[in-house]
């Protein structure tokens, strides 16, 4: 079931993954946003994220940059990340920025909670 | 002495302005510079100046370049003055000028040439190598000085530069404000007597005056006219004069919006004086010119008695010294421009004005030398000068000769200039816009094209609708064609019929005679009348006849014998139009038809094909914030389309569009909080230049983006907003930061067949 939090980022969580969508711009705003639900999605025991970027055509470099400080959050949390459904441009972008190195990425929803879940599966959780 | 190399920075001596700021005049100002060269052939050069195109600042301005060269060749400039009553005081005061400035350059010491020195300061500071000549000169001088003979004493102080012994250099001199010579009292006429010294001297020399005056004086001293060149100056053009305003207010610190400033170059008609003037007096009232009204209103003040009163007042005195003659004068030059009377005979006046005829030939002649009158000698034809001139008779005639109050003439003139400025802009507006007939006429020289082009209802049958691409490939197949007269006379209807201003404005109806077959005969002997006929549609009937009719009657009463009527609008002609337009034998063109006729003549100016880099630059402003650069990178994203970039370079752009935008919002400390943004499209490539206004950043060059795996690096966030201009670098093919005064300017380049990458 998805969750409109008063931030206005759609979430929903499957088991203990938190699946967090992206705005169709991901700018420093909508960006702050997606950060204040990942982090409330930790704080209520998730233990992977996945950050949906379907509706997303457009991000800048600050958008960017909030993104590379989720992935510190969550893997101070012990929580992997996975991007879904990026379009080429912006992966390319990431590329660019490194931001690949450190995140999956999937092409859709499904795929990756199942991935986070075989990660999960395998990996304990360090609190 | 000092040396200085041409190559340094000039140094300023007489210039009011540094060269940078010298705005327009650059290639006479090089011509001048190039008869100073030393190795060229010793010639004069005679300014032909209209009245207030002014020219004193190129002649400093050619002044102080000639000095810095040191090429051994002196210059001297002298400025004849009102101050100047006698001719003998005026050449004394030359004879002392050309010592001064002599001196100075011999002694590479400009600050000599404004120091205030006796001929005796002069022979004391004289090198070595030039006392025994300068004394001598001197030593004459006192001499002729009590010789009671003032035409051998004219002749000698203007004479002085012949003296100068070749082995020491070479005189340049340069005489402004000849026509000034002219005025002075005593029984030398010293511009004749100038023209005639310098003509016969062996060194290049230039003299400046108004035009009508000082060729009449050329041919009184006999001049040798194989030895003279000429230079005339109009007033500046209008680009010139947009420069001029901008850079006289901002030296003057006068704040001015571009509204004003392009109505001030059309109210003054780009003329240098009056921009000058004007903005002088702005600033010694501390007023800001940023709309029409604080315009208007400085200058009716000025008109009443500021720079441009005292200017007439003072012209209208060379003109008569006698205040009831000047009072006359204004009474019938105020009725000519408001129309009553403009052309009347010299007895006529004579009556008027009390005058013997010898008086009276001697103000028409003044008069007529400012431009203020057209006089032959049988007739004269009042109205002409500038409109300030013409607003300034119109005060003075209220005031004076019809005493009425003061505070009355003030609000009208308020009034009045407030509701011709905007006029003034649209006529302005309308001439740019305008297909430049005269220009396209002048190119017809029998030249074959297509009849549809001259025939809006058959074009319209063949073409409307289709594409500029398929109709040209049409015109060039077509076959009915005939061939276009041998234009040798353009000009205005207006010239012919005073009439014809009332309907339309000058350039936009023109009279062209012409030969066919450049056949120089009666029977070969044609003349068009082409005339631009307003409507945002496509014009009736009514107006056709209107114009025909119109036409028609111009070609009877100035008695064209063969005449071709041809009528222009922008949407063409309606049928009932078209058919009327057939029945009186006109031709008629849409706005379209005239750009391809244009272009099948080889003028590219109305071309229908647009070049890219003239046509298709796209200007926005956007606030700062509010996720603005979305709004530029949708824009973008429109126009890259056009230029059939892929999608992944469409999405490149906006990314690095959208980065730029934000770079300009987080560094710039904007005083506006706007971003300037300009997109110019290209045959090949796409052009963004993102400005914004504020601090210049200090690391501006050095901002290379190149850090890579920005992650790893041991940056906290704020390194990571350096990314901006990294994505940039690497999302574009060329991004460059302009030098700007101030904030910044990134301009952004993506080549079409880059698009891939």
């Amino acid at each position: 079931m998805d969750i409109s939090t008063g931030s206005g980022v759609r979430s929903h969580c499957v088991g203990t993954t938190a699946v967090v969508y992206a705005s169709d711009y991901l700018n420093k705003l909508t960006g702050e946003k997606i950060e204040r639900e990942c982090r409330r999605q930790l704080d209520s025991g998730c233990r992977g994220l996945v950050i949906d970027f379907s509706n997303t055509e457009l991000v800048n470099s600050i958008g960017i940059s909030i993104l590379l400080g989720i992935i510190d959050v969550a893997e101070k949390n012990g929580a992997p990340v996975v991007f879904a459904d990026v379009n080429n441009q912006t992966v390319k972008l990431f590329e660019m920025l490194g931001l690949t190195r450190h995140v999956a990425l999937a092409k859709d929803e499904e795929e990756a909670i199942s991935n986070l879940s075989r990660l999960t599966q395998s990996t304990p959780v360090n609190h | 002495m000092k040396g200085h190399s041409s190559s340094e920075n000039p140094r300023r001596i007489l210039g009011r302005v540094g060269r940078h700021e010298f705005v327009g005049r650059s290639q006479e100002l090089e011509r001048i510079v190039a008869q100073a060269d030393p190795l060229a052939q010793p010639r004069g050069i005679l300014v032909l100046l209209e009245p207030s195109a002014g020219v004193s600042e190129l002649l400093r301005q050619a002044y102080d370049q000639i000095f810095n060269l040191r090429s051994g060749v002196v210059p001297i400039y002298f400025a004849f003055t009102r101050n100047d009553r006698t001719a003998v005081s005026a050449a004394i005061e030359f004879l002392n000028n050309f010592l001064q400035q002599y001196i100075a350059y011999r002694r590479n010491e400009p600050a000599l040439c404004q120091a205030s020195l006796t001929l005796q300061d002069l022979l004391e500071l004289a090198p070595p190598a030039d006392l025994e000549w300068v004394g001598q000169l001197v030593e004459a001088y006192t001499r002729q000085r009590f010789s009671n003979d003032d035409k051998s004493l004219v002749r000698f102080c203007l004479g002085a530069p012949r003296r100068m012994p070749a082995r020491l250099g070479r005189p340049f001199v340069m005489l402004d404000g000849a026509q000034l010579a002219e005025h002075m009292n005593g029984a030398v006429v010293l511009g004749t007597e100038v023209l005639r010294v310098f003509n016969r001297s062996e060194f290049s020399f230039v003299v400046a005056g108004l035009r009508r005056q000082i060729l009449t004086a050329a041919h009184d001293a006999q001049c040798n006219f194989d030895m003279l060149d000429t230079l005339r100056f109009d007033q500046l053009n209008v680009e010139d004069a947009r420069k001029l305003v901008e850079h006289v207010a901002s030296r003057q610190h006068v704040a001015i919006n571009e509204e004003s400033r392009d109505l001030l170059v059309q109210q003054f008609a780009g003329s240098p004086l009056f921009i000058t003037t004007f903005l002088q007096a702005a600033r010694e009232r501390n007023a800001k010119l940023t709309s029409y009204l604080e315009c208007e209103r400085l200058y009716v003040d000025e008109l009443l008695g500021g720079h441009i009163q005292h200017h007439f007042a003072e012209l209208l005195e060379e003109v008569s010294a006698d205040a009831e003659t000047r009072l006359a004068l204004i009474h019938l030059l105020g009725e000519a421009a408001a129309g009553n009377e403009p052309v009347a005979s010299f007895e006529a006046w004579r009556k008027r004005l009390h005058l013997d005829a010898s008086e009276l030939e001697d103000v028409l002649h003044r008069l007529h030398v400012q431009e203020f009158v057209n006089w032959d000698g049988a007739t004269i034809e009042a109205g002409g000068g500038p409109q300030a001139w013409k607003d300034y008779l119109k005060v003075r005639y209220r005031l004076d000769v019809l005493s009425e109050p003061r505070a009355l003439v003030v609000a009208d003139a308020l009034a009045d200039s407030l509701k011709r400025a905007p006029h003034t802009m649209a006529r302005h507006y309308k001439q740019i816009a305008g297909l430049s007939l005269l220009e396209l006429l002048s190119r017809f020289d029998c030249q074959r094209v297509p009849k549809t082009l001259f025939s809006y209802a058959q074009f319209s049958r063949s073409y409307k609708g289709e594409a500029e691409e398929e109709i040209a490939s049409g015109l060039e197949s077509e076959t009915d064609t005939f061939k276009l007269p041998q234009i040798v006379h353009v000009a205005s209807c207006a010239a012919f019929s005073a009439g014809m201003r009332r309907v339309c404005d000058e350039g936009r109806c023109l009279v062209a005679h012409g030969f066919d077959e450049a056949s120089y005969t009666d029977e070969q002997e044609v003349v068009w009348l082409v005339s631009e006929v307003e409507a945002k549609l496509e014009v009736e009937a009514d107006t056709v006849q209107t114009w025909c009719d119109r036409l028609e009657r111009l070609a009877v009463t100035s008695g064209f014998r063969r005449y071709q009527i041809w009528l222009i609008s922008n949407e063409g002609f309606s049928q009932e139009a078209s058919e009327l337009i057939t029945r009186r034998g006109a031709f008629a063109s849409s706005r379209q038809q005239v750009r391809l006729l244009a272009t099948h003549l080889g003028d590219e100016r109305l071309s229908p094909v647009v070049r890219p880099e003239e046509g298709d630059e796209f200007l926005m402003v956007l606030p700062m914030g509010e996720e603005n650069e979305l709004v530029a990178a949708n824009t973008v994203e429109q126009i890259a389309r056009r230029l059939n970039f892929r999608p992944e370079a469409i999405n490149q752009i906006k990314t690095s569009v959208v980065e730029a935008c934000i770079n300009a919002s987080e560094h710039s400390f904007s005083p506006d909080r706007k971003i300037y943004q300009r997109f110019r499209v290209e045959s090949d490539r796409l052009v963004i230049t993102i400005s914004s206004r504020g601090i210049v950043p200090t690391n501006i060059g050095s901002q290379e983006g190149t850090n890579s795996g920005a992650f790893e690096s041991n940056d906290a966030s704020e390194e990571r907003r350096g990314w901006g201009l990294k994505l940039i670098r690497t999302l574009m093919d060329e991004v460059e930061f302009e030098r700007v005064d101030e904030g910044t300017s990134l301009r952004m380049t993506k080549y079409v067949r880059h698009s891939s990458s």
